[in-house]
């Protein structure tokens, strides 16, 4: 689909997914790298745990359908090359400090006066300005500031994040939005902009709204261990399963109490709970239950009755009876189990790339999206440090053998 | 004056509802597309019963998160079960680019309304499906919100502490992933479709979209065979990481100390000097073998001081630290509000609404917010005589048969 454009792709760890997206939707996709190959390269987990730049699985995750070349752009010869790079380009994506690469000679500003309809995207902690824009930052650190982490753990301990890293891939992947949203409109202008993506802000989409409560003087959303808020209701949301573990969806109102009401008959039918307690009236439960009408005490029974229930039945058993009554009711799956998903199985969801230099195949997570005419291609396993140096300085840019050699000895490739 | 913005030409005919599809669509507005979203007035949005409620409480116009998700769209209320219905949305889909859906597997070939149909009217059209599980295999019928694709896909497990049961991230956590991925795969298709002529279908599976944000833990178990688990807030490579007590209830504070560097500014800074020659600390491996010790430590400074001071004297030094912000000092926050995060968008019975500005910044062309969410049937007139070109008789008669309900 994107296969006309060209991407530099100048990101740290904290901006692969981006152009990997595109790489995805086709575009061909430079990783320009450090000499060393990208700090990205150092963070584990490693194939066979052996550290290594190219078996860093977190490096794989990221970038394929990328081409790499190595580069130094800090060197007056490596910043010429770079500008020749971009003169070919559509996009650039970085995630550099704010500021640094303009330090460099290599800001949009810069960048624009070689190629002015190129798409130059930025993407940082806290976006290019502001009190914080300078500030230090981590996955943690941005995940704190953007609102999830404050909801999310039990309520006996400190707030807990997604124990792998999430923030920058929701930047990451909004920097892929951004990117074509300018490409559009470069596509009737003929002019290129700068893209400012904040990660704190991507990561405050992951509060689903809370501080729109605030807005109207409402509290602050509260974190419960394995419940959530239901409007005023603690309302559990995890529960025991024979193997495992489930989560339960309890909604009521005329909209989704019915899916309460099937769930209770469900219960009933298998003997878990009396018709008094299925015929409870789940429509108007909220308003009862905030009236005082139907006591709080009532509730967590009923709670505890769906525990009694889930505890004896297994993650599959309960999965195929929420398929078959619909029921919302989910197999809080371990990631072996989702591995072993008969569903992504029957969807043909993962991809085996070669990794020769391995002498093995590798099972990678498949495509986000299935496109009926242009398929996403798994064209390119991630490549090892500055694999095409080669291709894109002699074959594409045209350097010749002697060049390429004197800018290797002086370590700019 | 202002330039034309990106999406000014592309036409959005949209069934999606809730939050996940919604949030997609509402990117493709901020930045110019027209969008119009297709609702009824029997089966009413759930988002429409969400908290916030302007106007004093529940209300189909009240929700302040409908309005988030849904600004600077039109609606049209259509019974779509209805034959004329299906005739207008048949001349919306002549009208649109593309057309977007995130109903159960099978709803839009009850309406006649699947992409084998509509490619019929409009062979060039771009349709994105989207449910929880994707449109084919043995779960396809799995329906619900996105805290069940949560779960099913593997991030509510390895959220939480070891010793616990798992925690969850919170609420539908997918909602907010997939939606990224939605708005990629419909740019990238459209700009195909503009150079070659071709539409096509995009079955999106929210289960699989968000899958990506996990690749480092399913190529660790492909390769290695290592399941990934929940580990409180513990990283690999950072210690002492993790969210500590602040002065007050409920007050915490995020740090993360990444190098050796950080680690002796670290010390510097709660006066613990000689905590930076001791051994047990010394570099990260050794960091990482004593994190109790260390938490213990980082705890014992921060609970006594303000959580803003802890993050003021510590960034000061160039150590990742940060306050958990609580979702209503988010409002507040002075990056957030020099970012133009939130913004006050006019709704015709609240005066304005608060609603969650763009992520991101285009220096030329940024984003536009002008309205709140449409009202039930607010845009019926406007979307008929404007975009279709309706006469008045025809609009009569449709309001007569009882179809733009």
């Amino acid at each position: 689909m994107l296969s006309p454009y060209r991407v530099l792709d100048l990101t740290d760890e904290r901006g692969l997914l981006c152009g990997q997206i595109l790489g995805d939707l086709g575009a061909d996709v430079i990783k320009v790298e450090p000499l060393g190959g990208s700090p990205a390269r150092r963070h584990g987990p490693f194939y066979q745990d052996e550290p290594h730049p190219d078996r860093s699985l977190f490096w794989w995750a990221y970038n394929r359908n990328k081409r790499s070349v190595t580069l130094d752009i800090e060197s007056d010869a490596g910043r010429e090359i770079l500008h020749r790079l971009v003169a070919s380009a559509d996009f650039l994506i970085e995630s550099d400090a704010p500021g640094l690469l303009a330090k460099r000679g290599l800001g949009y500003d810069d960048l624009a006066a070689v190629n002015p309809a190129l798409v130059y995207v930025s993407i940082a902690p806290f976006g290019q300005d502001g009190p914080k824009a300078g500030y230090a930052d981590s996955d943690l650190i941005v995940w704190a500031a953007g609102g999830p982490l404050a909801l999310t753990g039990d309520d006996d301990r400190a707030p807990v994040r997604v124990s792998l890293p999430q923030a920058y891939l929701h930047a990451s992947a909004e920097a892929a939005i951004a990117a074509l949203i300018a490409h559009f409109e470069r596509q009737r202008s003929g002019k290129g902009q700068h893209v400012d993506v904040s990660a704190q802000q991507a990561a405050g989409q992951a509060t689903i709204g809370t501080a729109l409560d605030a807005a109207l003087g409402g509290g602050s959303a509260r974190r419960l261990s394995g419940r959530g808020n239901y409007g005023p209701l603690p309302m559990r949301t995890t529960y025991p399963a024979k193997d495992g573990y489930v989560t339960i969806s309890l909604h009521f109102g005329t909209t989704m109490g019915p899916m309460t009401r099937r769930l209770m008959e469900y219960v009933y039918e298998q003997g878990f709970c009396d018709e008094a307690t299925r015929d409870k009236d789940w429509i108007a439960y909220v308003e009862l239950l905030t009236s005082g009408e139907e006591p709080m005490e009532e509730f967590e029974r009923v709670m505890k009755i769906l525990e009694e229930f889930t505890s004896s039945r297994t993650k599959a058993e309960l999965l195929q009876a929420a398929v078959e009554r619909g029921l919302l009711i989910a197999p809080i799956a371990t990631i072996d189990e989702v591995a072993a998903s008969e569903q992504l199985a029957a969807r043909d969801y993962w991809r085996e790339m070669e990794h020769p230099e391995l002498g093995r195949s590798v099972r990678y997570p498949g495509p986000f999206a299935k496109f009926s005419e242009t398929p996403i291609d798994y064209r390119r396993r991630p490549p090892t440090v500055g694999e095409h140096n080669r291709e894109v300085y002699l074959d594409e840019l045209g350097l010749s053998e002697e060049r390429l050699a004197e800018l290797q000895s002086s370590g700019v490739i | 004056m202002a330039e034309e913005l990106p999406l000014a030409d592309v036409k959005v005919l949209d069934f999606m509802w809730v939050m996940a599809g919604p949030t997609a669509t509402r990117r493709l507005a901020d930045y110019g597309a027209t969008v119009v979203r297709v609702e009824s007035t029997k089966r009413i949005d759930t988002s429409r019963t969400l908290p916030p409620f302007y106007g004093g409480g529940p209300g189909p116009e009240n929700s302040g998160r409908f309005h988030s998700w849904n600004a600077g769209k039109l609606g049209i209320t259509l019974d779509l079960k209805q034959k004329s219905g299906r005739a207008v949305a048949l001349d919306l889909i002549r009208w649109a680019d593309v057309v977007t859906e995130s109903f159960s597997p099978k709803a839009m070939r009850a309406f006649g309304l699947d992409y084998e149909s509509i490619r019929q009217v409009k062979p060039e059209i771009i349709m994105l499906s989207t449910c929880l599980m994707g449109q084919s295999g043995p779960l396809s019928k799995f329906a619900g919100f996105g805290s069940l694709a949560t779960a099913i896909s593997g991030f509510y497990d390895i959220t939480g502490w070891p010793d616990r049961p798992p925690a969850g991230p919170f609420g539908a956590y997918t909602d907010t992933v997939a939606p990224r991925l939605m708005v990629a795969a419909v740019l990238a298709a459209l700009d195909h479709q503009r150079r070659t002529g071709q539409g096509q279908y995009i079955d999106l599976s929210q289960a699989e979209a968000s899958l990506l944000f996990l690749g480092p833990a399913l190529l660790d178990y492909a390769v290695n065979g290592r399941v990934h688990e929940r580990a409180g807030n513990r990283d690999p490579e950072m210690a002492p990481h993790g969210v500590y007590p602040a002065a007050g209830t409920e007050r915490w504070v995020a740090i993360a100390v990444e190098s050796d560097e950080q680690w002796r500014a670290f010390c510097d800074v709660i006066a613990r000097r000689e905590l930076s020659t001791d051994e047990r600390f010394s570099t990260i491996e050794e960091r990482l073998a004593h994190q109790d010790e260390l938490d213990a430590i980082v705890a014992e400074w921060t609970q006594g001081r303000e959580a803003q001071e802890v993050e003021k004297v510590l960034q000061s030094r160039g150590i990742p630290a940060g306050v958990v912000q609580r979702s209503d000092e988010l409002l507040t926050d002075p990056q957030l509000v020099h970012r133009d995060h939130f913004l006050q968008v006019e709704h015709p019975m609240h005066g304005t609404v608060t609603v969650e500005g763009s992520q991101f910044k285009l220096s030329r062309t940024p984003a536009r917010m002008e309205r709140a969410g449409p009202t039930l049937g607010g845009d019926n007139q406007h979307i008929l005589e404007t975009l279709l070109g309706y006469g008045a008789e025809r609009m009569a008669a449709l309001v007569a048969e009882g179809v733009l309900e």
